[in-house]
């Protein structure tokens, strides 16, 4: 390979021809400049090919560090919602109950409790049917009351927490972890309660 | 008017004739036609209830058909009609099945058609430079691989004859390796006839036809628009001033090498480019590409150093000729390219995003690149495939138009898009006020259309010239060898 | 060069490369996104646009509003502060858990006008303690977090875009121009959708100095029947038709409209996080 300006090919029908001159070194100078720019860009902003980093954020650490803390206080939100798609069915919307079908939970005693014991266990095991008193009416349910345990805890707590707060009733918020101790104490038990044996439990 | 021919073409510029008529007569219609639709967009702005009651003339639909009519009316096949007639000289070997060639390039057109009268009936895609609804991507594509295999054969037979030439009697001729046989311009074209097919399927599969979900969209139709603007152009472009300038100036470029460095640093790193740095995509993709546009700096240096090396030392007098439109290309080139590049800092990206400044250094790439260079490209070439000369001072007079025009659209546009921008960064201005002084930017920059558009009248007159002028010749030429028939048939009797 | 082949390897590398980079990797990462929960109440986000809205996003792409209105919201960085929310019954304690925190603060005038904003963090991890501090005393406060740049200054979002909010939008129109305003929050801030109906016939009735085209085509003028359509826009004088005569808007207008409504993007995210005021409380079921 010759250096300097001698042409490769020959001139013979007057097309262009090209000389051997190297490329110039300011120019490769330059090219790595700007690519250690480009790195240096891309480590301080890029995110490292992350696909929940989004510009101002630079990296995951830094998205995560300004995430919400978990919701200290009920989630009535959360609790409306679980009501109106598993419990309104039969308790009805506002809470007054269907005839044969479930009491009213509107000014009810068993959910004004200061205790929750009682009331946690009643959405974990459902009710055998019988008769039961609530708020000094007497109903009889011929079908009693399903079991939703397989809701989470953090949906039963929620939805305790809703009918302790709503048409009138006034009472303390359900925590999940609350839930999770009586879920423990049941074990695997699966037979409803009753009502003398929730009565005979501490509230 | 025009003179008669006075060499008549080679055997090798003949044969492109048919089918560069086809290319640069339809680019040139395109490019008067997208000047038109240009300034309908922009009448919009300085009056807004000119066109209340027609939809097809509003914004939101004139704005896209100018931009599909001046890249696949004009850009694309004026590209592809220079990039064959640079195969078929530098390959010393004649343009295969020509009547082919004419033949996709009227379906390329007609593929332009459909896209432009879907775009104005509201099929328009969303998708900036890729606006065309999905029925007419098909026809194009159709159009652009029939004249790339064309195009292949062509460079495809050049490889053999060169051997055949310089091989002596009797030994084995198939592999060359004391010379290369290739000229930049031959890389650049033949990785532009790759280049685009990939990228338009794949924007036109992704996009239409096979729609990808969500923002996948916007990322792919950046990625299409990237490749288009900053390789594709670049390629072809590029292919012609590396012609034009050794050529005209009758100097060796300057130098194979750096033609390769130019050539290499453009599709490793310009391919790259495309997400805007406001993008609605994890932060990966727009630094990616911001570094990538920051690199796409050293083709354009390449280019700018080979260009002024080359032309140094000549006393060759451009006089507005194909010389001037390639040096005027190549600034062009280049300050575009450093525009782009400072986008990519995202001090300055946060005052340029979302205003005028992006579509001014687009149109400086469109219109004062390659524009220019294929008019330059076409007024250099269309003489020698038929004969006709073209007077120079209509091509110097479309020179300057489209200089002092370029000028005069697209610094205003720049310079009002980042008072825009500035503007924009302070909320207690409140946004009618940052939008109204930019008007006085955008009258400057429609009568820079205005003088554009007169280029291009200029230009389509031009060619319109040459090709009537060659079809009066052909009659006139089989005139007198019928005539001349008659006599002696006349004297025998 | 000296073969076409090394020309065409090196062209098919560095295609590939970036094919794979902006066209394969988005895909794999963000392709597939569904609906994803916000943070922390676990809503899914986004919802569907009801049929006429999804119609009305047609209409927008056929007019081409992307070509002078973006959908996106930028954010140049983030604030978080920590808010007094409840000032406990001990009041002393409080004071004194303040004075702890900050010297200035435990002056009465930080318990007046709550909620009200003590200091500023550099994020959730620095809140831990000092929450402790507060809550150990009986007083409430939470940890606000609230993005930052021109664009939120300007109340077009509340935080960037990304792109769960674009998931069930066809064709994605970001938007790379700002002749108008930005739309990506325009359901938030224009709720009602005459007001767009009326916008869109006459910009200037609504907009003094707007420079929006009026877009009458996409509405219809008729003559009154026996009384006024519900439909028919009620614009000022100036603007209204002639007596006699009313504007409807048409199928597209009404479509369009909805779109506009539709459109919001401010739920708090895993990628975007922001905390939002609060909405108001529910009290009956009904």
């Amino acid at each position: 390979m010759s250096n300097g300006t001698q042409s490769m090919w020959n001139a013979l029908d007057g097309e262009p021809t090209a000389t051997l001159k190297a490329v110039p070194q300011w120019l490769i100078v330059a090219m790595l400049l700007l690519f250690l720019g480009s790195a240096v860009y891309f480590d301080a902003r890029g995110g490292w090919f992350e696909p929940k980093v989004y510009g101002p954020y630079n990296s995951l650490a830094n998205v995560e560090s300004f995430q919400p803390p978990p919701p200290s206080g009920p989630d009535l939100n959360r609790g409306r919602k679980v009501f109106e798609a598993t419990c309104s069915l039969c308790h009805n919307s506002d809470g007054a109950g269907k005839p044969a079908l479930a009491p009213p939970l509107a000014g009810s005693d068993w959910v004004n409790t200061a205790g929750v014991n009682r009331l946690i266990r009643i959405p974990l095991l459902g009710f055998a049917p019988g008769p039961i008193t609530v708020s000094g009416q007497t109903y009889d349910f011929p079908a009693g009351m399903t079991a939703f345990g397989s809701l989470s805890d953090d949906d039963i707590a929620a939805v305790l927490s809703y009918i302790r707060k709503l048409w009138g009733n006034n009472a303390s918020p359900v925590t999940a972890e609350q839930v999770h101790a009586v879920r423990v104490e049941i074990g695997n038990r699966t037979q409803p309660n009753t009502v003398e044996e929730l009565k005979s439990l501490p509230e | 008017m025009t003179a008669p021919p006075s060499n008549p073409p080679s055997a090798i510029d003949a044969s492109c004739r048919l089918p560069l008529f086809g290319l640069f007569g339809g680019a040139a219609v395109c490019l008067a036609l997208a000047s038109g639709f240009g300034l309908i967009a922009s009448l919009s702005f300085h009056k807004a209830s000119l066109f209340a009651d027609c939809a097809m003339l509003s914004y939101g639909r004139a704005y896209p058909a100018w931009s599909h009519l001046l890249v696949y009316g004009f850009c694309v096949p004026a590209g592809l009609g220079a990039g064959l007639w640079l195969l078929a000289r530098l390959g010393r070997v004649e343009v295969a099945k020509p009547w082919l060639i004419a033949f996709g390039a009227k379906l390329w057109n007609l593929g332009v058609l459909v896209g432009l009268i879907g775009i104005l009936a509201g099929d328009a895609s969303g998708f900036e430079w890729f606006e065309m609804p999905r029925y007419a991507v098909i026809i194009l594509l159709a159009a652009f691989l029939i004249i790339t295999l064309c195009a292949f054969i062509t460079h495809y037979g050049r490889s053999r004859r060169h051997e055949e030439a310089d091989s002596p009697s009797g030994t084995e001729a198939r592999f060359v390796t004391s010379e290369p046989t290739l000229y930049p311009s031959q890389w650049f074209v033949v990785a532009a006839l790759f280049w685009f097919p990939w990228i338009f399927t794949t924007a036109g599969w992704l996009l239409h036809y096979f729609q990808v979900r969500g923002v996948v969209q916007v990322a792919v139709g950046w990625w299409y628009a990237g490749n288009l603007l900053n390789v594709w152009l670049p390629l072809t472009g590029l292919a012609a001033t590396f012609y034009l300038l050794p050529k005209i100036t009758g100097r060796p470029l300057q130098s194979q090498y750096l033609a390769l460095f130019a050539f290499l640093t453009l599709v490793v790193f310009g391919t790259w480019t495309g997400m805007p740095a406001h993008a609605p995509l994890p932060a990966w993709m727009p630094t990616l590409s911001g570094g990538a546009s920051l690199l796409a700096l050293v083709p354009a240096l390449a280019v700018v150093a080979s260009a002024i090396l080359t032309c140094r030392g000549s006393n060759v007098a451009c006089l507005g000729g194909p010389l001037c439109y390639a040096k005027f290309g190549v600034v062009s080139f280049a300050v575009s390219s450093l525009l782009i590049a400072l986008t990519a800092c995202p001090l300055i990206s946060r005052v340029t995003d979302f205003t005028w400044f992006n579509h001014g250094h687009a149109t400086l790439r469109l219109y004062g690149f390659f524009v220019m260079t294929m008019t330059g490209a076409a007024y250099y070439i269309l003489p020698r495939v038929s004969g006709i000369e073209i007077c120079a001072n209509r091509v110097r007079a479309n020179f300057w138009l489209f200089v002092i025009g370029t000028l005069l659209f697209t610094l205003p546009l720049v310079a009002g898009g980042v008072t825009q921008g500035a503007k924009l960064l302070d909320p207690s201005i409140l946004f009618l006020d940052t939008a109204k002084p930019a008007m006085m930017a955008f009258r400057m920059s429609t009568l820079g259309e205005v003088l554009i558009a007169a280029g291009s009248g200029l230009f389509l007159f031009n060619v319109l010239a040459v090709m009537a002028a060659w079809y009066r010749s052909v009659c006139r030429q089989a005139f007198a060898n019928a005539t001349a028939r008659l006599e002696t048939a006349e004297a025998q009797s | 060069m000296k073969s076409s082949a090394l020309v065409f390897l090196t062209a098919f590398m560095a295609l590939s490369a970036s094919w794979g980079g902006f066209v394969l990797a988005p895909q794999i990462q963000l392709g597939r996104n569904a609906q994803a929960k916000t943070v922390p109440a676990g809503d899914l986000y986004p919802v569907a646009r009801p049929g006429l809205a999804n119609q009305g996003a047609d209409v927008y792409r056929a007019l081409g509003c992307v070509h002078c209105h973006s959908q996106q919201v930028r954010q140049d960085g983030v604030k978080c502060e920590l808010v007094l929310t409840d000032a406990g019954t001990n009041t002393t304690a409080t004071l004194a858990a303040l004075g702890k925190l900050k010297p200035g603060l435990a002056t009465a005038e930080t318990l007046s006008g709550l909620p009200k904003t003590l200091m500023p963090l550099a994020d959730m991890n620095a809140a831990d303690p000092l929450l402790k501090v507060i809550t150990g005393a009986g007083a409430k406060a939470e940890v606000h977090v609230t993005p930052t740049g021109p664009d939120i200054a300007r109340q077009w979002g509340r935080r960037h875009t990304v792109a769960q909010d674009y998931v069930f939008d066809s064709p994605v129109q970001p938007g790379t121009r700002r002749a108008g305003p930005d739309l990506a929050n325009v359901g938030a801030r224009f709720p009602d959708r005459n007001w767009h109906l009326r916008h869109l016939y006459a910009p200037l009735a609504e907009v003094a100095n707007s420079t929006m085209p009026p877009y009458r085509f996409l509405f219809e003028k008729r003559p009154v029947g026996s009384g006024p359509v519900p439909d028919a826009l009620a614009l000022p004088a100036g603007f209204a038709a002639e007596p006699g005569f009313e504007i409807v808007p048409t199928d597209a207008a009404r479509a369009l409209a909805a779109y506009l409504v539709s459109l919001r993007a401010d739920s708090p995210l895993f990628e975007a996080p922001v905390t939002l005021p609060p909405a108001p409380a529910t009290t009956a079921a009904k």
